[in-house]
């Protein structure tokens, strides 16, 4: 207690040193509190934007004989339900198509009753062809290929139960989006990731009506699971039939009253479907679809906070670095305090004790501080979206966490270099004589070990550890093994060192340096290269640690960077340009100059019908191949064997030239030049046989689906098919408000969509988070512990050597040299800590990239380089040294001479 | 001009925040004349260094007027006093007052480094220096590898590399056993006396003081006899 008082009343006594241990700290708490708060405030946004791309939150299955409208006023009378909207599902044994006297037939499906207003309200089965007549139905591609059948046809459907229902096909569905709707709705299904069917047929409710009552009651499907696209997951052991008729009441819900985690969203969906059961008293039960969605979110999202925090751990432990470097320049006052101790009778363990409890006092005041300072900073950044989380209690248990971990590393942080000046003082004498040895980690070559071992791993997990994969949902989720981040890992510490190990060598060595301050500075940069030179250890600290600030800045901007191309992308893969304006009325290519206009930079005509490769369906994109690379991004990614250029140039030299998907040249094995008969429906609807030669291989196109599609010229596809209508225009803009502009412009009966909103809607959640938040926060931490690095070294400088500068103005130095010394070092370290950082940061920004190239759908072509943010930071840690080099002269100026030249 | 130093009622003040202010130099009249060797003998806390200080123009005077080889110090800017102390005045320190990151050679010719002088320059004076006071191989010799002696004999070649009129000398045998003291003190006089120089020595040693051609005594602020 004695020694704990103490060690108090030091702090108390000694604020400037306290501090300066207490800096290092409050930057590391700040800076962790900051990065944790940052994952739950992008906890609520993902949350908010998986929700938002569910169309249907939950579906209520109706038991057996239950009034449907007592059931729908029930749920719509619940305070967390919006909308209602009733829907059949009626399983089919098969479909057959009779064509040309021959029969087709296809496995088990379903048709699915619907009201008008349901592809409205949710924008699912969306028609790309014909359309939905009464009586008729639309029929999902998948089934259109299985049996061969286009708009005008009639399908033969065998019920549950035996009988039979001639269907007239009136259209193609696109049932994207719905897996969870048509699928299984009991949890045994569920969990054994049954897949929804494919051969899926939809029509209005009377006649769902009509086919429901064809079956006999009691009546149950087949298992669901053999009409899927094969197994993912063990479906085998489902024995329980679903029932051959489904009456059910799809809900959305208010997603303004969910939390913002997907964890507490998942209790509070949870917490309705109870709610709902209980008051429904038995006739109806709820299938969650949304905390379905959620748990992929969960996963995701716990993913991407571990990339958050690896992003900013580099910044933590230079913070924790930075603390010990402050312990290490507040030698000299604890030499003297301890001089003091020793003289009064206290033995080594006392000192030992009262200087690490001085180390853990300041550590647990500048914790604090700091956790507070990240609080602050965090609800000034990114206040919104934090409040959105309602997540006190996290922030309360991020605080509490990231105080007691950072005392407790920035103690044993602090308490090592202690040990070692008390240890020191005592082997002082001895250490005169002795030759000083290289560092343990130097002497067993620790640097060169990382960083092979980084080059080991990179090459072992191939390149990339991380792989979108799908889930059962059929979402994409994030596969990423903790492997990824150890080659970067290892990568930063080895650079580290090796970089520390190089700076000790050149430091120790630059007779030269002196000359070539000389030159510019005079005899005060004379001085400096001397001051170096002899202080060579806390030099190649100072140097390391600007420079590993700079690298942590600059590898999170080239991380960022390339992460929000790769987000826009991905956006305009899906949204197929900035702006996408699709009409209600009828188009051709004239609509082009309609959309032209303010704000757009660059427009195309494009065109998405479903045509047939045999008997296969596909998406045939038909484009403008001049106008298109001017309107939107393509990446050469998108294309097998040729970029994007060649690929564009290829479609514009042979009007019948067809770029086809990866899957079809296999399939069909077709190489480029080779002739491709497609049928491709006409303005009346009926199929033509036109022919197409091909030109290459697209992997990915935008606006296209991840299977099969074709890309041809839009003109010959027109020409050939005496079809001239278009689906969309594809728009550049030059700023944000271009689309609001446009749809104004445009007016009701267009509907215009931009990538803004896009880029919220993205697959996975991972890349859906805006980093710029969290790069605002690593990126200014940066300057500042470059800066504050900087100011230690000098500063402590001057507290080591106060006597020689002291003997310098005695002997005749003016202020003026004194500062010409300042500058020098300043100087030498700043440039060779940004020389060195801008190398490492680059590095190890690439190996992240390539890591967790797979994160991106698309990969990125190229890393981009920010050189304006780049060059904006090396001009921070600049200004933040020529504040280093004012404040230390200012402290030189106020030297006392006479005080310092008696000191002993 | 026969007198190096001419102080008149030069006062020195401190103010601490809470504590009443103190006069760590009283209206001390002084005359040093050229050549001379003049001891300030006192016990701790008289003042001496203090004005010691005041000479070498590294402090100021609150009131009356130093004048040092002619210029009014108090009429030099910070800049000109430090020219002054680097081209015509030496000072020696009780603690030896040499720079750790420079060798015993470059630590003699610090002053003239200072002054812009080539490196050729300096190394051949400050070679010039070493061996004058008995160290002419020292050189390329790291600080922390001379003894005490040898570190005060590098410190009085550094007062003399530039030849000065004037050497200030802080308790030069402070930090030294009796016979290396002893050596030290007659370095420092005879080097001084062969130039020309004047030398003020302050100290609370009567031994050292005894070597001086006259003795001044100096307590609470005042110099007591023979100040000028």
């Amino acid at each position: 207690m004695i020694l704990l008082n103490h060690a108090w009343r030091l702090v108390v006594r000694e604020p400037r040193r306290a501090l300066a241990s207490g800096l290092g700290v409050m930057l590391a708490a700040a800076l962790l509190v900051s990065v944790v708060l940052f994952g739950t405030a992008s906890g609520a946004t993902v949350t908010r934007r998986a929700l938002a791309d569910v169309p249907i939150d939950a579906q209520a299955v109706l038991s057996t004989g239950a009034d449907a409208n007592a059931a729908a006023a029930l749920l719509a009378a619940d305070p967390a339900v919006s909308t209602v909207l009733p829907a059949d599902v009626i399983h089919f044994d098969s479909a057959t198509l009779m064509k040309a006297g021959a029969a087709t037939q296809t496995s088990i499906g379903i048709v699915v009753g619907l009201d008008p207003k349901f592809s409205q309200v949710t924008g699912l089965y969306g028609i790309s062809q014909g359309s939905l007549g009464s009586g008729a139905v639309a029929i999902s591609r998948d089934l259109a290929t299985n049996v061969g059948a286009t708009p005008g046809d009639t399908l033969t459907f065998t019920l549950p139960g035996g009988s039979t229902v001639d269907l007239k096909v009136s259209g193609i569905v696109n049932i994207t989006g719905a897996d969870l709707l048509l699928g299984p709705i009991d949890a045994a299904h569920r969990a054994a990731g049954a897949n929804a069917p494919v051969n899926v047929a939809i029509t209005d409710r009377a006649t769902a009506a009509r086919l429901a009552a064809a079956i006999p009651a009691g009546t149950g499907a087949m298992d669901p699971s053999a009409g899927g696209n094969g197994p993912t997951g063990g479906t085998a052991i489902v024995t329980i039939p679903e029932p051959a008729v489904r009456h059910e009441l799809d809900i959305r819900y208010d997603h303004a009253q969910l939390p913002g985690d997907p964890s507490a969203a998942k209790i509070w969906l949870d917490q309705v479907r109870r709610r709902i059961e209980r008051q429904a008293n038995g006739t109806l039960t709820l299938a969650d679809d949304a905390s379905a969605s959620l748990e992929s979110v969960a996963k995701d999202l716990a993913w991407g906070q571990v990339l958050f925090i690896f992003l900013a751990l580099p910044g933590v432990l230079l913070a924790l670095v930075l603390s010990r470097f402050s312990a290490e320049s507040s030698a000299e006052s604890t030499r003297r305090h301890a001089a003091l101790l020793r003289a009064r009778g206290a033995s080594e363990r006392a000192l030992l004790a009262v200087f690490v409890g001085t180390t853990a006092l300041t550590a647990l005041l500048g914790a604090i501080v700091g956790a507070g300072l990240g609080v602050v900073l965090s609800v000034g950044i990114f206040g919104t979206e934090l409040a959105a989380t309602n997540a006190e209690s996290m922030v309360i248990a991020s605080v509490l966490l990231t105080v007691l971990a950072t005392t407790i590393l920035a103690t044993l942080a602090g308490a090592v270099p202690i040990r070692r000046q008390l240890r020191d003082e005592v082997a002082a004498g001895r250490h005169e004589l002795q030759r000083q040895r290289r560092p343990l980690w130097q002497r067993l070559y620790l640097d060169v070990i990382a960083l092979a071992g980084a080059v080991i791993v990179y090459v072992l997990v191939g390149g990339s550890g991380v792989h979108p994969v799908l889930n059962a949902e059929g979402n994409p989720t994030v596969s990423l093994a903790l492997t990824s981040f150890v080659a970067p890992f290892l990568l930063w510490v080895g650079g580290t060192l090796a970089l520390l190990r190089l700076v000790g060598y050149a430091t120790a060595r630059s007779g030269r340096l002196a000359a070539a301050l000389r030159g510019p500075l005079g005899p005060g940069g004379e001085l400096a290269g001397r001051s170096i030179s002899a202080r060579a250890g806390a030099a190649s600290r100072a140097i390391v640690l600007m420079a590993l600030a700079v690298s942590f800045a600059t590898s999170v901007l080239i991380f960022n960077a390339t992460y929000r191309q790769q987000q826009r992308v991905d956006a305009a893969l899906t949204l197929g340009a900035d702006i996408k304006a699709v009409s209600t009325a009828r188009i051709d290519s004239s609509a082009v100059a309609m959309v032209a206009g303010p704000g757009i930079t660059s427009a195309t005509p494009f065109s998405d019908r479903v045509v047939y490769v045999g008997s296969e369906a596909q998406d045939m994109l038909a484009i403008d191949p001049a106008t298109l690379p001017t309107t939107t991004q393509l990446s050469n990614g998108f294309f097998q064997g040729l970029d994007a250029r060649a690929a564009m140039a290829a479609l514009a030299a042979q009007p019948d030239g067809v770029l086809v998907s990866a899957e079809t040249a296999k399939d069909y094995s077709v190489v480029p030049g080779d002739l491709l008969r497609i049928r491709v429906p006409d303005a009346s609807g009926n199929l033509r046989q036109v022919d197409f030669h091909m030109v290459g291989i697209a992997l990915e196109f935008p606006t296209a689906p991840k299977d099969a599609f074709m890309v041809a010229n839009l003109a010959y596809v027109s020409a050939q098919t005496g079809d001239n209508r278009i689906t969309s225009v594809l728009a550049s803009s030059n700023g944000d408000g271009a689309a609001a502009t446009l749809q104004s412009r445009l007016g009701p009966s267009w509907t215009v969509a931009d990538i803004g909103t896009t880029t919220a809607r993205l697959a996975n959640s991972v890349t859906s988070v805006d980093l710029q938040a969290l790069v605002v926060i690593d990126v200014g931490f940066a300057v500042v512990i470059a800066g504050i690095g900087v100011m230690l070294f000098l500063l402590a400088g001057l507290s080591e050597r106060k006597r020689e500068l002291a003997t310098l103005l005695a002997v005749g130095a003016d202020f003026g040299q004194l500062r010409a010394t300042m500058i020098g070092e300043a100087s030498v370290v700043g440039a060779a800590g940004i020389l060195a950082g801008l190398t490492t940061g680059g590095l190890v920004g690439l190996t992240l990239l390539a890591i967790l190239a797979g994160v991106f759908d698309p990969p990125a072509d190229l890393p981009v380089l920010p050189i304006a943010a780049i060059l904006a930071v090396v001009g921070a840690v600049v200004v933040a040294l020529v504040g280093a080099v004012l404040v230390a002269s200012r402290a030189a100026v106020r030297i006392d001479v006479l005080a310092a030249l008696r000191e002993r | 001009m026969n007198d190096t130093i001419q102080c008149e009622a030069a006062t020195r003040r401190f103010t601490s925040r809470g504590l009443a202010p103190v006069t760590a130099v009283d209206a001390a009249d002084l005359v040093v004349r050229n050549g001379e060797f003049v001891a300030i003998e006192g016990p701790s806390g008289s003042g001496k260094t203090t004005l010691l200080g005041l000479l070498a123009g590294i402090d100021q005077v609150d009131d009356g007027r130093v004048t040092v080889l002619g210029h009014d110090l108090a009429r030099l800017t910070a800049t000109e006093r430090a020219r002054l102390r680097r081209t015509k005045i030496g000072v020696v320190f009780q603690s030896f007052g040499l720079v750790s990151a420079l060798s015993a050679g470059e630590n003699v010719a610090l002053p003239l480094a200072l002054a812009g002088l080539s490196v050729r320059d300096r190394r051949t004076r400050a070679l010039e220096g070493l061996a004058e006071v008995g160290l002419p191989d020292a050189f390329d010799l790291r600080v922390d590898e001379l003894s005490g002696g040898e570190r005060q004999r590098v410190g009085v070649a550094r007062a003399l590399i530039a030849n000065p009129g004037l050497v200030l000398a802080d308790e030069p045998a402070g930090s030294l056993d009796n016979d290396t003291a002893e050596r030290v003190l007659s370095l420092l006089e005879r080097t001084c006396r062969q130039r020309g120089a004047s030398l003020v020595l302050v100290t609370h040693d009567p031994i050292s003081a005894s070597h001086a051609d006259r003795r001044i005594r100096m307590f609470d602020g005042h110099l007591i006899n023979g100040a000028a």
